[in-house]
């Protein structure tokens, strides 16, 4: 795009700077050294977009290359769309502000189901056809991953390849092949078919679906016998090894994560059973001490940023993070960088250390108890006790704290009204706890926010085979709640559970849904995981439409012998595993922790040789 | 502590970033460049950098200030060399320089500013025509404007006379329907004149039909007043 034309457009939306790029580390690369052209595609709005650490790991990662260039495509808002649409000018990147169509790949992060209808919006304003099938040799590929492409299936026929797990290899493996095909004057089939066998790789064209009768799987199978049967995911083996950007990024304006970010490990030691996250990345991967203190030192100098967070699913169970916290708040306290810990087990860390990080300005703490009865909790596998929290609230309260978020689900498999009033009883709970400290030694103002969110089954979780409630049943649940939880000390607050149905249907749903996809995107859905625009109705129609019935995904109780859409991936965890996992569930038996006796879930089997780290 | 008073350009895409965002990449950019900046006391410590007045969003500018702490001297070309390697694209320094540590700040010294406004307009008028319905404009000893002003909450209408805020406007260029003006308005806490507020009426009190989406701003500079003499913020520090 001219950069007349763009600047004309500029002064017509809201939050321009969106749309500018030329931001500080930003990759500028002459086109003339360039062989490959990467739109790193993230399907939602910029300031969502760039609080991604993936999307800066890979973007540093493929620009190291000197012969590649990645550039970055987000999501356009409405405001830029209609005037994109208006004046029939291409959806562009943000470095070169160049028409997506021009990339080799247009390579797309799949981070949250209810993005999807944004990913054949950016295409169809990049004029690229939404099918595989319908692009012409000329067209970009459309290549996806990140945690949603475990189940690939919704998006078969629009993604021409899939990659499994973790990117910074395999990715680059993929770009060797494709230099050595460009220009051979080979047909994109042929390219496909270069790369089909490199491990993490799944090119869903080069399968056949067949189903049941009762519409389940009946057979999933390779068009070809030089096909993998089974894709296995990607992994990095050493963490102190692999690439980690230092030039990262920094935007102009406010993002929803503004500071720099430090990964302290992947994977994680919980098993908590509805958490995806918890499987799929597994193995428990750690960082050294060095690597983190060296990694915060250098992005801090190349950023400029005030603030820094360690980053990762359960930052308490690093095995150094004690003395990590402690290094970190003496080398830049000073320069008041200030740090932030998030996904904090509170009762497996010292209040003391977060009260010294918090310093004065105690800006609230979060717990996830995520169900109220000990009951519930130990049916997923959530370890933590009645005791462990009230412990850390009073605690808290005595060190002046007065705001406290409690993060619940509702929905969870076996769950009776006997937990909803569990939730209700634990919220009094930390009232009471905040009472029972006397006046002088309090703060004032307690502030209680009870979070609720309704629960969907993913795929590779223990609780993969269970239906989710209705939508009829989330609200009388929500409701309920609504009314247990009156008090002047508590907020409560709920998710919305019609696109939690939606979110449903595509975690777990098969090739059959994409045109329920494509229709409804066609009727003008998009930004469906932003309230103002999301539109239950225009979905429900074009499921109607499509003669695809959501229930049959959402409400759904699988049997354990069932095909899965996902059966073909190997995440590393198996089945089996996950079979096991489900039944201790329902007797309500917990499985401890990957550093205290190993589960055995299948990722030492294959995936890695011998023990897992966390072990050693 | 030392205080240095930087003037600076904000132009290209820069433009596009709200005052807001400025001041947030200005704090990063002299983290990185390794300024030893002086921090406020207090819960939540914050760089002491201090701006003139805010531009608005998608207004150029020749003639941004800030004023910065630092609590160690370090040379002045040292200083710019290291901040200008720094700084994002369209933003540049022009000058900079150290100033008493007692100076005034910026907003309490800061009266008027200057600004170049192109506009199309529909009527194709000559350009004695536009002079002299400026003129007109300008012999009004009231040029009224409606407010709304938010406080606590409450919404209030409020009448403004702009013209003691217009000091200088007039027609400096004309080439078919594009105009070229050039004006100097009251900046600041005493008084503060946008542009484009002073075009809108401009537009409704004479007949030359400006086209609202084509007009462009750009600040010249900013100006203290001393001895009845306009002065920028560099030169009242440098004549002290």
């Amino acid at each position: 795009m001219k950069k007349l034309d763009l600047e004309e457009l500029l002064f017509k939306v809201e939050k321009p700077a969106r749309y500018i790029g030329n931001e500080i580390n930003a990759v500028k690369k002459d086109l003339k050294d360039v062989n490959v052209r990467v739109g790193f595609t993230f399907p939602d709005v910029y300031e969502v977009g760039m609080s991604h650490v993936g999307m800066h790991i890979l973007y540093y990662v493929l620009n190291k290359q000197k012969d590649i260039y990645c550039e970055r495509i987000f999501a356009p808002w409405t405001d830029m769309e209609a005037c994109l649409r208006e004046k029939n000018m291409d959806m562009f990147t943000l470095e070169t502000h160049s028409p997506i169509k021009d990339m080799d790949f247009v390579a797309v992060t799949l981070q949250y189901e209810l993005s999807y209808s944004n990913i054949l919006n950016i295409l169809n304003l990049g004029k690229i056809p939404i099918k595989s099938e319908d692009r012409k040799e000329e067209d970009p590929f459309v290549f996806a991953g990140g945690p949603c492409a475990y189940n690939p299936e919704p998006l078969a026929d629009i993604v021409d390849i899939f990659v499994l797990g973790e990117g910074e290899e395999v990715l680059l493996e993929m770009m060797d092949s494709y230099k050595k095909w460009k220009g051979t004057g080979k047909t994109k089939k042929d390219f496909l078919e270069s790369i089909a066998h490199i491990g993490g790789v799944y090119i869903p064209s080069f399968y056949d679906v067949k189903y049941n009768d009762d519409h389940t799987i009946k057979e999933f199978e390779p068009k070809k016998e030089a096909y993998p049967k089974v894709i296995t995911k990607r992994i990095i083996e050493n963490m102190d090894e692999v690439e980690y950007p230092d030039k990262v990024v920094v935007p102009f304006i406010d993002i929803v994560h503004n500071r720099a970010i430090v990964e302290i490990f992947r994977g994680c030691i919980r098993g908590c059973r509805f958490c995806q996250a918890g499987m799929i990345y597994r193995p428990m991967r750690q960082k050294s001490a060095k690597t983190i203190t060296e990694s915060a030192k250098k992005i801090i100098e190349a950023t400029g940023y005030e603030e820094l967070s360690l980053s990762s699913l359960s930052t308490s169970d690093h095995c150094e993070i004690e003395g990590i916290v402690r290094g970190l708040m003496d080398e830049y306290g000073d320069k008041k960088v200030g740090l932030s810990l998030p996904s904090l087990r509170l009762d497996a860390f010292p209040i003391e250390i977060i009260e010294q990080i918090q310093k004065v300005r105690k800006t609230g703490l979060t717990f996830a108890p995520e169900a109220g009865t000990q009951r519930l909790r130990d049916v997923i596998n959530k370890g933590i006790t009645e005791e462990d929290l009230i412990g850390v609230v009073k605690n808290a309260f005595e060190l002046g704290w007065t705001t406290i978020k409690l993060y619940f689900m509702i929905g969870l498999p076996t769950e009776t009204y006997e937990d909803l009033d569990g939730i209700a009883d634990l919220a009094g709970k930390v009232i009471d706890a905040y009472y029972s400290i006397p006046r002088e030694k309090r703060e004032k103002g307690l502030n209680v926010t009870v979070s609720v969110s309704s629960f969907v089954p993913k795929a590779f979780t223990p609780f993969q085979w269970h239906p989710q409630d209705t939508i009829e049943q989330f609200r009388e649940k929500q409701s309920y709640l609504k009314e247990k939880l009156r008090n002047k000390n508590i907020k409560y607050s709920y998710h919305d559970n019609k696109t939690s149905f939606l979110e449903a249907v595509f975690a777990r749903g098969d090739r059959r849904t994409t045109d329920v996809l494509i229709k409804a995107w066609e009727k003008g859905c998009k930004f469906d995981g932003w309230g103002q625009f999301f539109e239950y109705d225009k979905w429900m129609e074009a499921f109607d439409e499509c003669n695809i019935d959501p229930h049959f995904y959402v409400n759904r109780k699988r049997e354990y012998d069932e095909v899965f859409p996902w059966d073909f991936i190997n995440v590393g965890v198996t089945k089996k595993f996950l079979e096991r996992e489900d039944r201790k569930a329902r007797d309500e038996e917990l499985t401890l922790n990957c550093r205290v006796k190993c589960a055995g879930c299948g990722i030492n089997q294959g995936l890695i040789g011998g023990e897992c780290e966390c072990l050693k | 502590m030392f205080k240095i008073r930087m003037k600076f350009t904000k132009k290209g895409y820069m433009v596009f970033i709200s005052h807001l965002d400025l001041a947030r990449m200005i704090e990063r950019t002299l983290r990185r460049a390794n300024i030893p900046l002086a921090f406020s006391q207090g819960f939540n410590p914050h760089p002491k950098i201090s701006f003139a007045t805010a531009l608005s969003l998608g207004v150029s500018s020749d003639g941004e200030y800030i004023d910065i702490e630092i609590e160690e001297k370090i040379d002045i070309d040292e200083f710019e060399r290291r901040v200008t390697e720094q700084l994002p694209e369209g933003v540049e320094i022009i000058q900079c320089m150290y100033i008493d540590k007692k100076s005034q700040s910026l907003t309490s010294i800061v009266e008027y500013s200057t600004y170049i406004v192109k506009c199309n307009v529909e009527n194709d008028v000559t350009e004695d025509v536009i002079r002299k319905k400026i003129e007109e404009f300008l012999g009004n000893e009231e040029i009224m404007i409606y407010k709304t002003v938010k406080k606590r909450n409450k919404i209030k209408n409020k009448e403004i006379n702009i013209r003691p805020m217009i000091k200088e406007l007039g027609l400096i260029d004309k080439n078919d329907l594009t105009c070229i003006f050039k004006m100097t308005v009251a900046t600041g806490e005493q008084g503060n004149l946008k542009p484009d507020v002073l075009m809108q009426k401009v537009n409704e009190l004479t007949i030359l039909s400006i086209v609202s989406e084509s007009i462009r701003i750009q600040r010249l500079d900013l100006y203290a007043v001393k001895n009845n003499q306009l002065v920028t913020p560099i030169d009242i520090s440098a004549s002290l």
